[in-house]
């Protein structure tokens, strides 16, 4: 049996999929300062999971922000790339993804499952998972409590700036003048949704649209979504793992061209082992 | 302090002659005064290049020293000076970066100020400013930096053309932007008679004009040979070997320069030597002005295959028998209709393609006839003129024309906070996998 894995480093949380003809086992663990270097660790996490050794693992591709960390990977893909082709095998009507991360956002426009245009925010925190983060922090309210709570709001309570540290600033001086915790976090789901819809609609947008990554799990913010593409938008059962099983996929697409003109892929030197940013 | 980083690599030994013309520029300028000649402020592609030419004028190139000092990572010190008199970062930063530069040389009383990249620029004697479609601050920097050097006296020279509209008949247009044009250009001679104290060398100019004209020529049959699969030279030179054209129009060495560019290249397509080995994906630089200060982004493309064989920006010239311009004996009427045509010869072509633009339709020219794979565009944040209307250019590309893959890079002409190269590389990375998507699509 062969087995492929995709390894996701995000800026927050690492993602693994290990997979032979069907999903072995996915894991998710936090990312943070000192473990974007140890993607070793999340994996023989996932291969203990899966009862596999590393041996085993017939080829590795790493995808997201993190993946030039991952030395035992052999080949890394863009997270653009691995994010389509893991949506369009999970979700295959899906021409449209929203991608909300922890430190970017993305539009990716999907035909067949290959890559045809994509947009990025990675200058602003306004508008990825970041700011919802700091905001959360500072109402006190814990990070997946603050969808549902916004969805109890009575009104959105408008958040005019559009810079993080501004936006907190702006929060706190109106929960002090008596705004309703559900109301803040309304209008802060909908200034996240304004920028990223206006960040996507310069794709060509078609449906099915779906939303991946850690901002997929706050309805708060999937709501508001809907609100501004005027559209249900799909989530998929586990919308941080897209990106890990795109990887695993796009290695099992290489290694079958490989098989297909009798050759075998390049594998990587390295090993399971901590990586270094020392030599 | 500046920050050390090493610079690009040139695919050509030509273009590593580049900073000799722009450091003879800057230093022109400060030596003008013991050699008795008069310095102008100016900008680039205002026609106006052979007037100061030929009067002996020695041109403060602003544009290129603020391109300088983001090329050397060392702009932030005359960001902030100017940010300190209330110019805001959203403004063009070439403006404020030499705006900064000219308030602490005033406060030195004219002295260059230390440290200032390549030696400086010095202070000018007239500042030729210029109306006209391309950009405002070509008038409201002069303005701006009045307030600093109230004794430099002022002259704005306003050279427009027909505004593209489908509808309209722009040859009947023509004749009257180029006659204001011509008035305007014979304003601003007189401008520098006054200023200079010397009368205008009409035979002088007629010759520079021709040369200039001999020069277009030339610079285009040279950028023309990057048709060659592969390319001999791409973008990332280009951004250099555009000095000449386009900050020494109307000299010699100018025209010498591409005489020696156009001989590399012819050596290199008979060598077979082309800046990627092997030449993947073929990509056309759409629009946009370049991050100075990340040239080296252009050598991360060719890493992975990927190069340049044309761009748009800062190729301000055509053929001139392309223009078929009217036969005239004023050497400025000519300037007039060269600089009309340069811009409406495209309107033709636009009209007829519905939906199209003149702008959108000089890239599918280039596209065609460069055999590119997809396009880049650089939306740098401060230059809002040029660069204003660069999304709805790349969706009427894909409108009109074809879904071919573009990547919107997003950064500024100088202020370097604009930028995160490990996010400029994960985009292009993203760019290249798409091309790749999208060549396997095509078969």
């Amino acid at each position: 049996m062969d087995y492929f894995a995709g390894v996701d480093i995000g800026s927050t949380m690492t993602k693994v999929v290990i997979m032979s003809d069907r999903i072995e086992v996915s894991l998710i663990g936090p990312t943070g300062p000192e473990h974007r270097k140890l993607a070793n660790r999340v994996m023989e996490e996932a291969l203990n999971k899966a009862r596999l050794t590393f041996e085993d693992l017939t080829y590795i591709v790493a995808t997201g922000y993190g993946r030039i960390n991952v030395p035992f990977a052999d080949r890394q893909i863009t997270e653009i790339t691995c994010h389509a082709k893991g949506l369009h095998s999970l979700l295959p009507s899906v021409k449209t993804v929203v991608d909300i991360g922890g430190q970017d956002s993305k539009g990716i426009k999907i035909v067949n499952g290959k890559v045809m245009n994509f947009v990025m925010n990675d200058k602003c925190a306004a508008g990825t998972g970041r700011f919802l983060e700091i905001i959360a922090d500072s109402l006190g309210v814990p990070l997946e409590k603050i969808g549902e709570i916004s969805l109890t709001a009575q009104k959105i309570a408008a958040v005019s700036s559009t810079c993080t540290v501004f936006a907190e600033q702006e929060i706190i001086s109106r929960l002090a003048s008596g705004e309703p915790i559900a109301n803040l976090l309304a209008g802060i789901h909908d200034a996240v949704a304004t920028r990223v819809y206006s960040l996507v609609k310069k794709l060509n947008v078609e449906a099915d649209i779906a939303v991946t990554g850690g901002g997929a799990k706050n309805i708060g913010l999937v709501k508001a979504l809907e609100s501004k593409f005027g559209q249900a938008l799909l989530v998929p059962p586990e919308p941080l793992i897209t990106g890990a099983l795109g990887a695993a996929l796009m290695g099992k697409d290489i290694f079958a061209k490989y098989m297909a003109e009798g050759q075998k892929p390049t594998r990587s030197v390295n090993k399971l082992e901590e990586a270094t940013f020392f030599e | 302090m500046a920050e050390e980083k090493k610079g690009r690599a040139v695919a050509t030994s030509t273009a590593a002659k580049i900073p000799k013309f722009v450091r003879g520029n800057l230093s022109a300028t400060l030596k003008a005064k013991e050699e008795g000649k008069k310095v102008a402020a100016a900008f680039i592609a205002d026609g106006q290049d052979e007037i100061m030419r030929a009067m002996d004028i020695v041109p403060a190139w602003g544009e290129s020293f603020s391109g300088v000092c983001a090329a050397k990572r060392d702009a932030e010190k005359y960001l902030q000076k100017a940010e300190s008199d209330n110019f805001s970062r959203s403004l063009c930063t070439y403006a404020t970066c030499n705006i900064g530069f000219d308030m602490m040389r005033e406060e030195l009383g004219g002295a260059t100020p230390e440290g200032a990249p390549w030696g400086g620029m010095g202070r000018p004697d007239m500042m030729l400013g210029n109306g006209q479609l391309l950009c405002d601050p070509r008038f409201k920097w002069p303005q701006a930096t009045q307030h600093y050097q109230q004794d430099v006296p002022v002259f704005v020279t306003n050279m427009y053309y027909p505004p593209w509209d489908p509808n309209a008949d722009h040859h009947e247009q023509e004749a009257i932007y180029v006659k204001y044009a011509a008035d305007e250009l014979r304003e601003t001679v007189k401008f520098c008679e006054k200023i200079t104290g010397k009368k205008m060398d009409w035979d002088r100019l007629a010759a520079t004009v021709e040369l200039s004209d001999k020069t277009w020529d030339l610079f285009i049959d040279t950028y023309e040979l990057r048709k060659h699969i592969p390319t001999p030279m791409d973008t990332g030179d280009a951004m250099n070997t555009m000095v000449p054209l386009t900050f020494n129009l109307g000299t010699q060495e100018a025209y010498d320069f591409y005489v020696d560019l156009n001989a590399e290249l012819r050596q290199k397509i008979a060598d077979g030597v082309g800046v990627a080995n092997p030449e993947k994906y073929r990509i056309i630089w759409a629009a946009g002005l370049p991050s100075w200060f990340a040239l080296g982004d252009f050598q991360y493309f060719n890493g992975k295959g990927v190069v340049f064989p044309v761009e748009v920006t800062y190729r301000g010239c055509e053929k001139i028998e392309r223009l078929d311009l009217p036969k005239t004996n004023d050497p400025l009427e000519h300037i007039a209709w060269r600089w009309v045509r340069y811009w409406t010869h495209w309107y033709d072509a636009a009209k007829k393609r519905p939906g199209s633009t003149p702008k959108v339709e000089r890239i599918i020219e280039y596209i065609e006839d460069y055999k590119c794979d997809g396009a880049v565009f650089h939306s740098a944040f401060s230059c809002r003129s040029w660069h204003a209307g660069i999304m709805q250019q790349a969706a009427t590309l894909k409108k009109v024309y074809k879904d071919i893959p573009i990547l919107i890079m997003e950064g500024d002409i100088v202020d370097i906070s604009s930028y995160n190269e490990a996010d400029t590389h994960n985009r292009i990375d993203a760019f290249i996998e798409t091309l790749a998507a999208s060549k396997k699509r095509q078969g």
